[in-house]
């Protein structure tokens, strides 16, 4: 029994690690990923779905709608900066990163300015359940489920419905596509709105766990760049496989050494992922099809 | 004289008698700095001297040799903090902290080979590398931050976690009669204005020189110079080595100046901000890097004490600009633009 | 006759004119504190509070006479912007004092230059303790004084059982040590410690981990808001044991950022909260409220940075005017610079330059209102004396620690 336990221990953490990295770095997968901008804003807009949600599920919202509040708050938000900052950046992408990085210090500091330096959080909800010696929070899994949730609605959206057809063909090879109607501007505005929209909902989901600061976009940031790289270009064959094994490692070193053998681990098995796969995971899986 | 006549080329802005008058006269107003300013601001002009050098090795790493390397401050913290051993372990007399400072630099240096090597012959290259580099920057600043208690030690220096290591001696030249100590103030000044002046040459002679030439080859199209018969690897690994021995320089100069070094300035803000101050700047030649990362340091300095908390407001919006509008970088634009109204050829009678 | 008047007159107009062009000479204070990024949330009180008091003793007519005036800088939670500001603040603004620093490293980091322009700087922040430094002035709390009530209360409360969870950096390290070596003295046992690095957020893991060691108590010495989100997540896990901590609460205010209960059962030796309950502290409680009306929480940093400006007024009317470090100092060796603050009577110790301070249990209950089990008064810094820290002997400029204590003089 002992041994279902621990299975079901590591499978939860394991689980919640993975969790936490697709959910940040999904919404950075589709606007570095897919359109290589190099977002180093991408923390201000998981801020914003946080904050939004926060304060509609204060306002009396029921958290769900909070969280798509927070989620569509900040995917408009990605779209008025992509059509006024991003739109000429497009073939520069080492330019998007001071732009960004510029975007970043304002809306933090803007957010500080105009908020103040905290916001009230909503609390957890669903309680928790027992499984063994130990209990656990049912939001946690609730996490994970939405992950997942993302990822399969991610892939309906972009194989099976005109958008996502329509999108991948304008990032791809932009010139045809206009050439064949397609009004271009508005798809990048949508497709980079999306991403932001996905860190915003990432916002939405972990604002009742977190403390809410204009700062707490950081605490994200790093991980989802380091899955998105490592897992290269393509979303499904990579930022996925990639945050179940960068979660597997950062879990396993952490139940074994500590939180900062976790970390640590995590940036190493980083290093050594590359090192192994230059092209980072879905390269070298496209590469293994043709 | 032949290297000489590499101080201009076909790599760098600038030539020519007026360029060169020009840069004679703003040497000759720096040196004379110190008579007409205060104690604080020669201080101060120090402190914003003790970045150029990361500046610029970034210039010569991503500028001229199209790398992105997020992972500077790696090198930055490890020259640091070897200058801080090895000064707290063995003092300042006899000129020591000199050897310390080259020591550190070419501890630097030696993580830069190992790195380098790991990544260029490992062909790892564009956004991966900055990933890579940047995790290791991140690795030696967690790592770094947790080695508060007293088994962290080397010798007599205690690393002392994330609340820096202090106490360490401040560069001293040995002299005779006794050593003079170089405290932020007028002798700290003219050391490293040298430095600066010396480190800023010897750059525009490397990247004007062939070597130049096969990086920025290499930089425009790998494919094509490795076919032309140069060996890539060998000529990023050697320019990852020069740019992280410059920001080396850059760590220990800081940490003499102010007698402290934290994994702080290992982290990803600090990380971040050359890459900013080069892309504002303009990271293809050295002059406008140089140029624009003095102005981006004394500018946002001056936005914090007088902007209140718009300062970051303003410092943000700013990046903005410079990127949609000057797209090279502002001092580039600048500079192009002034280059374009000195060169303008005389009309013609007649035409 | 007339001759000699006039020539009185006009010496005793002069040395008028004198006396009152200096009178009107402000006597200035640096401030260096965090503003913005991401210290922001517990630092923005301690200027509000300096500038009450500020506001406070100018209207009363200052400070020996001469007005004070503030020059403040935001440092950005930023090292190097501390650096660069107590250089400008003791050089270019010529400052009589400054009030500066937050985290431990901001401290490390503009110490050497204090020391090397021999200024006067303020530490108000509670911090690991062990700064032995003739040009520092610490008000904030230090672990003999937190951790010393704290923990026998815990273990004769709850029981002798204990796990900590603490930041992975130096003030956490070094609380840690003290917490075991305060639980072994007391009988009780460490049933684990984790170390957290800052930056830290996600928590299940560590919340698995303190139910497997089944302790009847947690201490928790979390950092940062990042790290205070495992106090959620551990109510949502439904952890539900009693929590020590030194920092949260006082500092961090997390019992009014979080929902109730997730803070349920946490006890905090704070040396002020604004839940205080006595005339005095509800009367500063009102005037800060009038000046700043959108102060999310006043905490005890705040409180602290408040009374020390009313400390150095007392030393340099003491001191006839003077604002010269050492003239202060003699001031502080007399071992009487007691002022009456919010919290209750607090005085600075002449050895280590600490202050003494009455140390409140502040229990948070179930609707995180606080209440108060407790009250310790006149809680002295000691531990520093104890070791041989002396500053009226010597000036080490050191910082030591459980694990390295001065070297025993000869």
């Amino acid at each position: 029994m002992t041994v279902l336990f621990s299975i079901f221990s590591f499978l939860y953490q394991t689980g919640d690690a993975f969790a936490f990295l697709v959910l940040s770095a999904c919404g950075l997968a589709i606007i570095f990923g897919m359109m290589g901008v190099i977002n180093l804003a991408h923390g201000e807009f998981i801020m914003c779905g946080a904050y939004v949600c926060a304060a509609a599920a204060r306002a009396g919202l029921p958290l769900p709608i909070a969280i798509l509040a927070g989620a569509l708050a900040a995917g408009f938000a990605g779209m008025v900066i992509e059509r006024i900052i991003i739109r000429p950046l497009y073939d520069r992408p080492l330019d998007t990163i001071v732009a960004t990085w510029g975007v970043s210090m304002v809306v933090t500091q803007g957010t500080l300015i105009l908020l103040g330096s905290t916001m009230p959080g909503t609390g957890t909800p669903f309680g928790s359940f027992t499984v063994g010696p130990y209990s656990y929070s049912v939001y946690r899994v609730v996490l994970m489920v939405a992950a997942l949730g993302t990822l399969g609605l991610l892939w309906v959206g972009f194989t099976k419905t005109r958008f996502g057809v329509l999108a991948r063909a304008t990032i791809q090879v932009p010139h045809i596509a206009q050439a064949l109607g397609v009004n271009t501007g508005l798809v990048y505005s949508l497709t980079f709105g999306l991403g932001a929209a996905l860190a915003g909902l990432a916002g939405g989901l972990y604002a009742p766990t977190m403390t809410l600061v204009p700062t707490m976009g950081s605490a994200f940031v790093v991980e989802a760049f380091v899955t998105v790289v490592v897992g290269g270009a393509d979303i499904f064959l990579g930022t996925a496989p990639a945050a179940l094994v960068l979660g597997a490692v950062k879990a396993s070193l952490t139940s074994w050494q500590g939180q900062l053998a976790g970390q640590i681990g995590l940036l190493v098995a980083v290093i050594i992922v590359i090192r192994i796969l230059p092209r980072g995971i879905s390269g070298w899986i496209l590469r293994e099809r043709t | 004289m032949k290297t000489l006549g590499l101080l201009q080329g076909p790599q760098t802005l600038g030539k020519g008698k007026p360029f060169w008058s020009a840069f004679t006269l703003v040497v000759a107003l720096a040196c004379a700095y110190p008579l007409f300013a205060d104690g604080y601001d020669v201080g101060n002009n120090v402190y914003f001297f003790n970045w150029a050098f990361m500046a610029l090795g970034l210039s010569l790493i991503w500028g001229y040799g199209g790398t992105l390397s997020f992972g500077q401050t790696a090198f930055f913290g490890v020259a640091g903090y070897t200058y801080g051993v090895i000064s707290i372990n063995f003092g300042d007399a006899y000129g020591l902290t000199i050897f310390a400072l080259v020591a550190s630099v070419a501890a630097a240096a030696l993580l830069a080979a190992a790195l380098g090597y790991f990544l260029f012959f490992g062909r790892i290259s564009g956004v991966f590398l900055g990933i890579v580099t940047l995790s290791v920057t991140l690795v030696l600043e967690r790592f770094m931050a947790q080695t508060a208690g007293p088994e962290w030690r080397v010798g007599a220096a205690r690393l002392n976690g994330y609340n820096g290591m202090g106490g360490m001696p401040s560069l001293t030249i040995p002299w005779f009669g006794s050593d003079i100590v170089l405290f932020p103030d007028v002798q700290l000044y003219y050391f490293t204005l040298a430095l600066l002046i010396a480190c800023y040459l010897g750059l525009r002679i490397l990247v004007n020189s062939r070597f130049g030439n096969v990086l920025v080859a290499i930089r425009e199209n790998p494919q094509r110079a490795e076919m032309l018969g140069y060996d890539i690897r060998v000529y990023q690994l050697v320019t990852f080595i020069i740019g992280s021995a410059l920001a080396g320089l850059s760590g220990v100069l800081y940490t003499s100046w102010g007698n402290y070094i934290t994994p702080a300035s290992m982290g990803m803000t600090a990380a971040a901000l050359p890459i900013v101050w080069v892309a504002v700047g303009g990271r293809s030649d050295l002059t406008t890097t140089l140029i624009g990362a003095m102005l981006v340091l004394a500018g946002f300095q001056a936005l914090t004490i007088h902007g209140s908390q718009y300062a970051l407001v303003v410092m943000g919006a700013l990046l903005v600009l410079t990127v949609l509008i000057a797209p090279r970088g502002l001092v580039f634009g600048l500079g192009t633009l002034v280059a374009a109204l000195v060169n303008r050829k005389p009309k013609r009678q007649g035409e | 006759m007339k001759k000699t008047l006039n020539g009185a007159m006009t010496a005793l107009g002069l040395i008028l004119l004198c006396s009152a062009a200096n009178a009107q000479d402000p006597i200035k204070l640096g401030v260096l504190e965090d503003q913005s990024g991401d210290f922001a949330a517990a630092t923005i009180g301690k200027v509000h509070g300096i500038q009450l008091a500020t506001e406070e003793i100018n209207a009363a007519g200052g400070i020996a006479g001469r007005p004070l005036e503030l020059v403040i800088y935001d440092t950005q939670s930023d090292n190097t912007r501390y650096q660069e500001f107590m250089r400008r603040v003791l050089q270019r603004d010529k400052v009589d004092a400054v009030f500066a620093g937050f985290s431990s490293a901001s401290r490390e980091a503009y110490r050497p230059i204090v020391n090397q322009f021999d200024g006067l700087a303020f530490y108000n922040n509670q911090y690991e303790g062990g700064v032995c430094d003739a040009n520092m002035i610490v008000t904030g709390a230090v672990p003999e004084q937190q951790f010393s009530t704290l923990l026998p209360y815990m273990m004769e409360t709850y029981g002798k059982k204990v796990y900590t969870i603490a930041a992975d950096y130096n003030f956490g390290q070094i609380s840690a040590e003290w917490v075991r070596n305060l639980v072994k003295d007391g009988g009780g046992e460490m049933v684990g410690e984790e170390f957290i690095p800052l930056g830290v957020s996600q928590f299940s893991q560590t919340i698995q981990n303190i139910q497997a060691a089944k302790p009847d108590f947690v201490v928790t010495l979390l950092v940062g808001t990042a790290q205070a989100s495992c106090y959620e997540q551990a109510a949502a896990a439904n952890v539900n044991l009693p929590m020590a901590s030194s920092v949260n609460v006082g500092q961090g205010y997390e019992h009014k950022r979080f929902k109730p209960p997730s803070l349920a059962n946490m006890y905090a030796t704070v040396n002020w909260v604004e839940e205080v309950d006595n005339p005095q502290s509800k009367a500063f409680v009102e005037r800060w409220h009038k000046k700043f009306p959108d102060e999310p929480y006043i905490n005890q940093e705040a409180e602290n940075s408040y009374l020390a400006v009313y400390l150095y007024k007392q030393m340099v009317e003491r001191a006839n005017g003077s604002t010269d470090k050492e003239e202060l100092r003699k001031v502080i060796a007399q071992g009487d610079v007691c002022y009456d603050a919010p919290e209750g009577k607090v005085c600075l110790d002449p050895k280590s330059q600490h202050m003494s301070h009455s140390i409140y249990l502040a229990k948070v209950n179930e609707d995180h209102s606080i209440s108060f089990p407790k009250v310790w008064n006149d809680i002295k810094p000691y531990w520093l004396g104890e070791v041989g820290c002396d500053l009226t002997k010597n000036d080490p400029s050191e910082q030591y620690t459980p694990s390295n204590l001065p070297k025993a003089a000869n």
